[in-house]
């Protein structure tokens, strides 16, 4: 798709919960690995993730999140027209957790609810999805719902949150432009080879394949990530995106008053700050204190570093996610009176 | 032309091993302490800022040597 502009549509708010639990990759684990995970936190820059319990789903946070948001916004249920989930943790493979969450959230049966199956780079997708209903006119208001449940205690990367973000038609709203991208040559790097129908699950995945140095047993279902492969991909790509949108924009880094990007790891992030020639004070980051909370990680990082900021005038923001898929996608906006309830936790 | 004690200072910096270690080119990748997935990565990353080369994983499992991975900077 080649960069595009929407008008109309005004960023009105969002909202970000994440679980109570509070994991330490250093020290919630053996400790003849301690040494070892020391090393990790150093370079991948994540020390702490949140995980959700046993019981909880990515749409429990999700909830939580759009209701704080539409008080916030005392935005009536009525009015939401359309209800977008970004998600590739859904309650059950089918039906389509949007349309759960249309119910739970007692929203009109008029409401256009589905979900979209992007992980790292959904945000800026999920935002044009709606945005492109909203800019089309049959939509007024809108929500989109963004989030994973992907942590387990003996992954250092990865981290629970559910996100609701709040679009509607305004014409006097800034334009939001975007670049989006796909490459599905790379569908290996990270994914989820057994339970679809090219490989559904059987009685032979249950048999755990190998024990790593560490002790942990992996099976033929765990996820499968290509860490060269993603890391070159992530380094190599999302540079030349971020610049071709600025140029297409017609805007400098220095008119950008922060740079989000999807909290990889420590390595990836500060590679692609470093190639763009971004400060730091520009760049926020969660890895540390979230790890990686796969497509809501734009929107933690905007609640838990920005919210303040973003509350209080004027702001410009280049968000950018990128990575299962492949794919990556850019939006450049403006946010101004929108809505930044602080961090939830549930 | 890339100096050789400059490269293997560069190389020993960005796997970040826990204890120190003496390095060749002749040094066998696999008698590394941890020639890890976090290692590589972090080679990945010194060849594209340090070096402005880019090289993917195929590279590093191709490489025998940390001179294999000296070699990649002729190339």
């Amino acid at each position: 798709m080649p960069v595009s502009t929407l008008t109309n549509v005004r960023f009105a708010g969002l909202a970000t919960c994440v679980p109570k639990r509070i994991v330490s990759n250093i020290e919630d684990c053996r400790p003849r690995m301690r040494a070892e995970r020391e090393r990790l936190v150093r370079n991948i820059g994540i020390e702490f993730r949140r995980l959700c319990p046993e019981w909880q789903c990515f749409s429990d946070l999700a909830l939580i999140a759009a209701e704080t948001l539409l008080e916030r916004l005392r935005w009536r249920r009525e009015d939401i027209d359309a209800l977008i989930v970004v998600t590739q943790s859904p309650d059950y493979l089918i039906p389509a957790t949007a349309v759960i969450l249309q119910d739970r959230l007692g929203l009109s049966q008029t409401t256009a609810a589905f979900d979209v199956n992007l992980g790292c780079s959904g945000y800026p997708f999920g935002l044009n999805v709606l945005g492109s209903m909203i800019a089309a006119g049959g939509v007024r208001k809108g929500l989109l719902l963004v989030g994973d449940r992907c942590a387990r205690l003996n992954d250092p990367i990865f981290s629970d949150a559910g996100t609701a973000t709040a679009l509607e038609f305004d014409v006097s709203a800034p334009p939001m432009r975007f670049d989006l991208n796909s490459d599905g040559s790379g569908c290996k790097a990270i994914m989820l080879p057994v339970g679809g129908h090219r490989e559904p699950f059987g009685i032979q995945h249950m048999i755990p394949t190998r024990e790593d140095e560490n002790g942990d047993w992996h099976w033929p279902g765990d996820l499968v990530l290509d860490g060269p492969a993603v890391l070159s991909f992530s380094t190599q790509r999302v540079p030349p995106a971020v610049e071709r949108l600025l140029a297409y924009a017609n805007t400098t880094r220095e008119e950008v008053d922060y740079f989000v990007f999807h909290q990889a790891n420590r390595m990836i992030n500060e590679t692609i700050r470093k190639k763009l020639k971004l400060p730091e004070e520009k760049t926020p980051s969660t890895l540390r204190d979230f790890g990686n909370t796969s497509g809501a990680s734009l929107p933690v990082t905007m609640t838990a570093r920005l919210c303040e900021a973003l509350e209080s005038g004027r702001r410009r923001l280049l968000l950018c996610g990128f990575g299962i898929g492949l794919s990556w996608g850019s939006c450049l906006m403006e946010t101004e009176g929108a809505v930044f309830p602080k961090l939830i936790e549930a | 032309m890339t100096d050789i004690p400059s490269f293997l200072e560069n190389f020993l910096a960005a796997c970040d091993f826990e204890d120190p270690v003496e390095a060749s080119l002749e040094t066998k990748l696999k008698s590394l302490p941890k020639w890890d997935s976090l290692a590589m990565l972090a080679i990945i990353v010194m060849f594209d800022m340090e070096y402005g080369r880019s090289i993917d994983g195929s590279h590093l499992k191709a490489a025998d040597t940390i001179g294999d991975l000296f070699n990649l900077l002729e190339g």
